[in-house]
């Protein structure tokens, strides 16, 4: 067979709703797009731990430190899965699974836009799980269907704990939202803090980036950045107003006529500042894993001192 | 790149959730031997559910069938004659002549 051939048959797999597999032929660019793609999906995982992390020596009660130990477990669990995935396909382009974590450190990796904010109070870790794990949910549930195999499987195992995190998410925030009035108050300026995040999570609403072209021409995904907001808006948003607090924006509105929610954009342009990791504390985290990557070095050579030939 | 430095061995991970269930395949791991593979396939797909065992294989040593061979799953011809569906229906259809004589004998022979 031709390239083009090859090309052309790849793509009736594709438009069969065919899953791919690591082994199968596939175009260069499927290749290069989805290690990318994944290799941020993984890293933001790691990365994602680490503003929890921040609040497991001070958890107000242990239980509360025992269910948020686990969540950040999991989230370290979720960036090995799927960098095991990512390496599977990135081993003929020469990338080992330490050339892609590695990349984090000198810029050529991105991590997801929403864990360079600030976790300054205990409602903001209540936010991030009930609302940051949210909008993870709906982005990767959408995935689920995804036209790579070995992704789509393994995200069915990442979902399905995120699952969990949610509802440690939803059972602080409902803690504090039947809380004293400080308690409700320190809810409220949480979401403040984070609405404009949750917006800017889902990335621009007119997805014409190259990369997003690819994924959308090879069904790796299928719906928008758009879509998926207003899904999640749909999901969160009654459920924010029934527990009696307010968005920061006083144009949100659902339209009838419409039939979408109506908001104030977000300031986009920090998407730019966040991807040269110029975000509020882009820095400050990637020190803090170029630290534990540092210190954990022993553990990963002494590890690899016992490979069996 | 990493050419010369050792590379983790990929593991294939399977877990048996009881005595009465299959070993089924979770996904894979990176280990230097088999022993941290199996601690590893511990950490990573048992943070919640139980299991009684573990099978760890290294990839290298699974033997597999190639996806595009679709002849080696080819099915030519019709299986219903192995199948449950190949004969319940028509059972069905033939049971019912007999349902009243079968209640009847019902009514005699069972008692309790």
């Amino acid at each position: 067979m031709t390239e083009a051939e090859r090309h052309a048959a790849f793509m009736a797999r594709i438009e069969r709703g065919e899953k791919i597999e690591a082994s199968d032929w596939m175009p260069a660019e499927y290749r290069i797009t989805l290690v990318k793609f994944m290799q941020m999906h993984a890293l933001s995982e790691i990365m994602g731990a680490l503003p929890e992390k921040e609040w497991v020596p001070r958890a107000p009660t242990l239980a509360r430190k025992l269910s948020l130990m686990a969540k950040v477990q999991d989230e370290m669990g979720h960036g090995q899965l799927i960098l095991r995935v990512a390496e599977d396909l990135a081993a003929p382009l020469g990338k080992t699974r330490e050339d892609l974590v590695e990349e984090l450190f000198t810029g050529v990796a991105k991590f997801h836009n929403v864990f360079h904010m600030p976790a300054p109070t205990w409602a903001d870790c209540g936010i991030i799980g009930w609302l940051v794990d949210g909008a993870a949910v709906v982005s990767q549930a959408a995935l689920l269907d995804s036209s790579y195999g070995p992704y789509a499987r393994v995200l069915q195992r990442v979902c399905a704990e995120e699952g969990f995190h949610i509802q440690h998410g939803e059972s602080i925030c409902l803690a504090l939202a039947e809380g004293t009035p400080a308690q409700r108050q320190m809810l409220q300026e949480a979401l403040n803090r984070w609405w404009e995040a949750l917006l800017l999570f889902f990335g621009p609403a007119e997805t014409n980036s190259a990369s997003a072209t690819i994924l959308l021409k090879y069904r790796f995904r299928t719906k928008t950045n758009e879509d998926l907001r207003q899904k999640f808006f749909t999901k969160y948003v009654p459920r924010i107003w029934s527990l009696g607090l307010t968005l920061p924006d006083p144009d949100f509105r659902w339209d009838e006529a419409q039939g979408r929610w109506i908001y104030t954009a977000p300031d986009w342009s920090k998407l730019k500042e966040i991807a040269r990791n110029q975000g509020p504390l882009s820095q400050y985290r990637l020190g803090l894993r170029r630290m534990s990557y540092e210190q954990a070095r022993w553990v990963r050579e002494a590890l690899l001192g016992k490979v069996v030939a | 790149m990493s050419e010369e430095k050792p590379l983790f061995n990929v593991y294939e991970v399977f877990v048996q959730k009881d005595h009465g269930s299959p070993h089924v395949w979770v996904g894979s791991v990176d280990a230097g031997s088999p022993d941290d593979a199996l601690l590893m396939a511990r950490e990573n797909f048992l943070r919640r559910e139980t299991a009684v065992s573990i099978w760890v294989v290294r990839q290298q040593d699974v033997h597999r069938t190639d996806y595009e061979d679709r002849d080696f799953f080819a099915r030519e011809s019709d299986k219903q004659y192995r199948m449950l569906s190949g004969y319940n229906k028509s059972n069905a259809e033939k049971w019912r002549k007999y349902k009243k004589s079968l209640l009847d004998l019902e009514k005699d022979f069972v008692k309790d």
